[in-house]
């Protein structure tokens, strides 16, 4: 019965995703990553630089689900006496895409004000009165329609300063700096059911910045000079963060008690996130604000991590900072499809001039049939007689999106970014398919949403994993990959079944995964993997496809793999901002 | 004879050449100001044209010639990339130079102007296989008194980020350069023309150090403190842009003279003012496809002058206005933010002196005793306008025959010394001479000449006086505390205090007379609010009578205080650029100890000891002089006295002490004349030296 179960939800997934494939071959089309500084205009304008984007479903809340978007990256506590806030005159917005037809279903705008309270002193805070105090609106458009307010006077709470500024007497006298966070969160009007934080928060981000940016040079295990340094610790960012009922967001307002299963399609979200300013900015000659006038143009983006940091070339970051998902520039598909970091990831290239990503090399030789190295034709082969005919591969049904030649990774990384991915073949675990990955597997993932633009696709059916489970991983679904080819509880057949960490990245982006490490092994080759595109030393036919290569990819780490400090268990689950008074981080 | 005639000569000619121009400072309403990262709302938000500290000093090593620093980009975090900072395009930034107060406006500006390319526009990576993007270079030019710009250096080479090894030296990789201070000297030039100018733009390490974390929390410094509150370098292992100019004392001297032909190491025709200031065009169209134009004039953005001014003089209300202003166009309704600072609200108990603990040891005078009565330097009082009509004014920079009223104004008390020092530098005439040599209970009268950088040009710059010989680095007496330091010499060292002669003074050469890479401006910009330099004149502090040693408690009190971050986090170079490497991205940084307390190395200072503070008066003495100490802490301590060979002559203290002010008596009864040392040490450590002379 069970099996039979999968049938049909297989048909009617095919049926369901033909009409949407449909789509593909009239589209030309990227991968991304977490976004700080990460191009050459943004980086200089740090107010609306967007740095990092979130969507899961809340671990305390599986009605709703949360997204933060961050912003003003690289925050020093200790960076008064004009600390780092959210700016003036600028969109700050929240995209959400339900229906697979490109242009947002939902837009949520915030908008801040500061006011300064004690215009006659140099301190941020003082007897009670602050400075640069801000204020927002929020509000909300349904199908591109008018905005409607949903937030009249949101409240932002002040940089953490130090005791004094924040609990002292001579300051505002709170209790705590948390007292000050949880007083600003607020419940929407308008029938939405939305809850609201904007403001100062840990960055919970994590990377080794200094390692991998010289030169891809990830260290893990390394020591002295050479011991990885999460290059945001001790950061802050502002951050806008959401919780939102799922019959909000899903489609036809239904609740996650009507999905037909744990992938139902219906349940997709795309979620990006934006920055926009007008496009005159007239500076006072007598240090007045500048004035601002005339269309509002998109100065930054976010919605796959990594994106626009490490997969788009500094040629064209700004340009990508300014489209949307529903108008990426076909031209850059090629960045997804032959990626750089490719390059360093393949002996033939310059596999060997980045010593940091040695446990990481793509196949070229899997099952002595197909080669993924940059600008080779990967699955291109089997088009010649349409060999995923019934597959997401199939060509008679879904044109040539997926299949290009010279353009290996169409066929993953592409998908992964730009349209999400199908519960179809080839795109189900090797489990089941006795060694043919066009073959149906078992299901692992369905967040495919085809508006071919970059997007953190989320399918909010997917129950949770609580965070204290101990299959918890920040590997998201690798890890939900790995257990469902390896664990008995999950290898013994075919079906669908709950996986642990099938809500993780890039199911959605949850606050703990590590994101850049699943990223590097996903282009080192780990979704074709798991798929059954073994790694070279795999030889067709054999029993175990645990080989060196595979265990080697898998066990790849930046060294830097958590967050420097712990989550909340509520909402916004970020962690207090750290204090400029006790900041003693050195890097 | 020769102490008297040289010191009358000076004085006469001074007060000759002052006349005509402080004859305008009647016409002029005036700010105090110190190092300034991310110190206004709206620059704060445009941090590749924000300028955060400006330094001037002439050269350690090639004393014909003055180094001029401009930084710009705060807090540069040495690992943010892929997109490291850098000086930004389509910004001018430029350092200005006053050196007559009768011309108008710049006598010399300097411009740069930077371009970027992308040598390899398809990887993100910033350097790879040996191309580098956001490859920076730049134009110098430089203009004389408002002339037209004429190109100095072209293709200027801004080095790159200091990325990691593999970036900077892997030759297959990356650059293949040996170490990244290749890419740094390979990068001064020398400037075409007769300017003789040396210069270097890019990064290097924050020079300046600060307890940001702490200052900005309500004014809390903590130099004693432990755990979470032991004091922090804010700008610890951060890297900024420099624009560094080395440029020779003839071209910026207004006659073209090298200090040679000065008349004497005060000579006021070798003070110069020097600000910085980055501009953009007005109006920025962003293009809609990642690409954005600038048109329009140029406005003025960002500046800076003397440290600190927008940071925590100038209130929030203003900091954006004040930006747009320059020296030569100041605000008049912002004089009231020197004569009345926010900052001595918090070192006045009659005002929120109680609510700012940290700053305890600062008190500004309520009733300084002079023999013309009581002086209450708190803000809101009068200060010494209530001299006003007295004849003891006459002949002083304080005569308002010939000087006007600027200097004293009702309801301003520190328009007789906060607001000149940081707007119109400070002559060399009573008042501003040392006590030293004046009658005791008169800070009008003459007294020893200690600083001239005089420039009357009503606004906030940088003011240097180049004739003033330099301390070397290396130099026992060199201190962090600047002129603090060379007027505490003055005071009480027996090779400075016997006469008033001029005389050079180590130190004489530090901030606020220009500003050295290694001077503490935050700790001597709050004891000057707490109006040390009031004291350093006569104006005692209020439990000093007449007659009476000055080293009161008070006294030692602001001496010793201190943030507790006392100095940079890495050392200096000795050559140009003196700024050191700039921090590596892929590295680490320092130390895990994050405390910038120092102690002070055996020497003659009265730097900030992290524990306690010496000093005596009389000295010299003939029969007794008391040795007045300060602790911070309960410890114990050693304080014994050494005669010049080393060799110890006796044990005054030897025993655990409290925290607070002792007193010891050093009698001279086993000591022949001559110069004997006296150190207060840990017994491990010497905290501090002092020099005492007998004189029977």
């Amino acid at each position: 019965m069970r099996n039979l179960t999968k049938k049909i939800l297989t048909i009617t997934s095919v049926l369901a995703i033909a009409i949407a494939f449909g789509i593909w071959d009239a589209q030309k089309s990227s991968v991304e990553a977490s976004s700080h500084r990460e191009a050459p205009l943004i980086a200089n304008d740090p107010l609306a630089d967007n740095t990092d984007l979130y969507a899961f479903r809340s671990p305390d809340d599986p009605s709703t689900v949360t997204i933060l978007a961050n912003y003003v990256p690289l925050q020093l506590p200790q960076g008064g006496p004009n600390y780092a806030s959210f700016g003036e005159n600028i969109r700050y917005e929240i995209h959400i895409e339900n229906d697979g037809e490109a242009g947002d279903d939902i837009t949520y705008r915030f908008t801040f004000m500061k006011t300064n309270q004690d215009p006659t002193t140099f301190f941020n805070i003082r007897l009670g009165q602050q400075n640069l105090k801000t204020t927002y609106i929020a509000e909300k458009s349904i199908d591109g329609g008018e905005f409607t307010t949903i937030v009249a006077n949101g409240i932002v709470p002040p940089p953490n300063i130090g005791p004094r500024s924040i609990t002292g007497g001579a300051g505002l006298n709170a209790t705590d700096y948390n007292s000050l966070m949880a007083g600003a969160i607020t419940s929407a009007t308008e029938g939405g059911g939305e809850t609201i934080y904007c403001g100062p928060a840990d960055d919970p981000f994590f990377v080794d910045l200094g390692g991998i940016f010289d030169l891809g040079q990830t260290r893990a295990g390394g020591t002295g000079v050479d011991t990885p340094v999460d290059g945001v610790n001790h950061k802050n960012i502002h951050s806008i963060a959401i919780k939102v009922p799922i019959s909000t967001l899903q489609k036809d307002g239904l609740a996650v008690t009507s999905a037909a299963n744990i992938l139902d399609a219906e349940f997709v979200i795309g979620v990006w996130a934006s920055a926009s300013r007008q496009a005159t900015q007239t500076i006072s000659e007598t240090g007045g604000n500048p004035s601002n006038s005339g269309a509002w143009i998109q100065v930054s983006r976010l919605g796959m991590p990594l994106t626009n940091e490490a997969v788009i070339p500094i040629g064209d970051k700004d340009k990508w900072n300014a489209l949307t998902p529903y108008t990426e520039d076909p031209a850059m598909e090629a960045y997804f499809c032959n990626p750089e970091l490719g390059l360093y990831m393949d002996n033939s290239l310059f596999g060997a001039a980045v010593p940091g990503l040695e446990a990481l090399r793509i196949q070229r030789n899997s099952l002595q049939s197909f080669d993924f190295g940059n600008t080779h034709d990967g699955l291109w082969p089997i088009r010649e007689t349409n060999g995923g005919v019934g597959t997401a591969l199939d060509t008679n049904a879904y044109g040539n999106y997926l299949l290009r030649q010279g353009q290996p990774r169409s066929v993953d990384l592409l998908p992964i970014f730009y349209t999400g991915v199908p519960n179809l073949a080839p795109y189900q675990l090797a489990t089941g398919k006795n060694g043919n990955p066009l073959a149906n597997g078992k299901p692992f993932i369905n967040n495919f949403l085809p508006t071919f633009g970059d997007m953190l696709r989320l399918n909010m059916a997917v129950p949770i994993t609580p965070r204290n489970d101990p299959a918890f991983s920040s590997l998201g679904l690798i890890q939900a990959a790995v257990l469902g080819l390896t664990d008995p509880a999950y290898n013994a057949n075919a079906d669908l079944q709950w996986i642990p960490n099938m809500d993780g990245f890039p199911n959605g982006r949850r606050l703990e995964d590590d994101v850049t490490r699943i990223e590097l092994q996903a282009v080192g080759g780990v979704v074709l993997a798991a798929v059954g595109l073994w790694y070279d030393d795999y030889i067709a036919g054999s029993p175990n496809p645990v080989t060196t290569d595979l265990v080697s990819v898998l066990s790849y780490t930046t060294g830097i793999e958590a967050n420097d400090t712990t989550f909340n268990s509520t909402f916004p689950y970020l962690q207090t901002p750290w204090e400029g008074y006790a900041n003693r981080s050195k890097k | 004879m020769k102490n008297i005639t040289s010191i009358k000569i000076l004085s006469i000619t001074s007060a000759v050449a002052l006349a005509v121009v402080f004859g305008i400072w009647d016409s002029q309403k005036s700010a105090v100001q110190a190092s300034s990262h991310r110190e206004a709302p709206l620059i704060a938000n445009d941090p590749l044209a924000d300028n955060t500290d400006l330094y001037a000093f002439r050269s350690p090593d090639d004393t014909n010639t003055v180094t001029i620093l401009a930084n710009y980009v705060p807090l540069q975090l040495p690992q943010g990339g892929p997109n490291y900072a850098s000086f930004g395009e389509n910004i001018r930034y430029e350092i200005h130079i006053k050196n007559d107060a009768a011309t108008i406006g710049d006598d010399i500006t300097y411009r740069f102007t930077f371009t970027k390319v992308n040598e390899d526009p398809t990887t993100f990576f910033n350097i790879r296989l040996g191309q580098q993007n956001l490859k920076t270079t730049y134009t110098a030019e430089k203009s004389l008194a408002g002339g037209p710009f004429s190109t100095i250096v072209s293709n200027g080479i801004v080095p790159p980020p200091n990325i990691g090894p593999r970036s900077i030296t892997d030759a297959t990789v990356g650059l293949g350069a040996t170490d990244y201070e290749e890419l740094m000297m390979a990068a001064i030039t020398t400037a075409n023309g007769t300017g003789g100018e040396t210069i270097y733009c890019g990064p290097a390490d924050d020079p300046f150090f600060v307890d940001l974390g702490g200052i900005f929390d309500l004014g809390q410094t903590r130099a004693e403190g432990t755990g979470v509150d032991a004091p922090i370098d804010g700008v610890a292992c951060k890297n900024i842009h420099t624009i560094a100019i080395k440029v020779p004392i003839s071209t910026l001297q207004k006659s073209g003279l090298n200090t040679s032909s000065a008349t004497n190491i005060l000579d006021g025709n070798f003070v110069i003012g020097v600000w910085a200031s980055t501009s953009r065009q007005q109006i920025r169209t962003l293009n809609g496809n990642g690409t954005e134009t600038h048109t329009g004039n140029w406005v003025q953005v960002s500046r800076i002058g003397m440290p600190l001014t927008n940071e925590a003089v100038i209130p929030i209300g203003d900091k954006d206005k004040w930006n747009s202003l320059t020296p030569y166009n100041e605000d008049i309704n912002m004089d009231n933010y020197f004569c009345n600072p926010e900052l001595a609200l918090y070192m006045d108990d009659s005002q929120f002196g109680g609510a700012v603990p940290a700053l305890t040891a600062l008190r500004v005078q309520s009733a300084s005793q002079t023999i013309l009565g009581n002086v209450d330097f708190r803000n809101g009082q009068d200060g010494l306008q209530v001299l006003e009509g007295n004849a003891a004014l006459i002949g002083t920079a304080l005569d308002p025959a010939i000087f006007g009223t600027y200097l004293l104004r009702a309801n301003c008390p520190r328009s007789v010394d906060l607001l000149p020092i940081f707007y119109t530098g400070v002559p060399n005439l009573a008042p501003y001479q040392l006590a030293t040599g004046k009658t005791d209970g008169n800070p009008l009268s003459a007294g020893k000449p200690f600083i001239n950088n005089f420039l009357p040009t009503f606004g906030d710059m940088l003011r240097l006086n180049m004739a003033v010989p330099v301390t070397p680095r290396n130099d026992p007496a060199f201190s962090s505390l600047g002129l603090i330091q060379a007027a505490v010499l003055g005071l009480t060292d027996p090779t400075y205090n016997s006469n008033s002669n001029i005389q050079w003074i180590p130190n004489m050469d530090g901030f606020p007379n220009g500003r050295r890479l290694e001077d503490d401006v935050t700790r001597i910009e709050l004891q000057a609010v707490g109006g040390a330099v009031l004291a350093a004149v006569g104006l005692w502090y209020d439990d000093r009578n007449i007659g009476a040693t000055p080293l009161t408690p008070d006294l030692l009190g602001v001496l010793g205080y201190t943030t507790g971050i006392e100095k940079n986090d890495t050392t200096f170079k000795s050559t140009f650029p003196y700024v050191q490497t700039p921090w590596e991205g892929y590295g680490m940084c320092g130390t895990s100890s994050q405390t910038g307390v120092g102690i002070n190395e055996f020497g003659l200072s009265v730097g900030a000891p992290s524990i306690g503070m010496i000093q005596n008066y009389p000295n010299p003495f003939k029969d007794n002089t008391t040795i007045k100490y300060r602790l911070t802490t309960e410890a114990k301590i050693n304080i014994s006295v050494y005669d010049v060979s080393g060799r110890k002559i006796t044990t005054l203290v030897n025993q655990q002490k409290q925290a607070g002010t002792h007193e010891i008596n050093l009698s001279s009864e086993n000591m022949s004349n001559g110069i004997y040392y006296v150190a207060l040490s840990t017994g491990t450590e010497v905290l501090q030296t002092i020099r005492v002379s007998v004189s029977k």
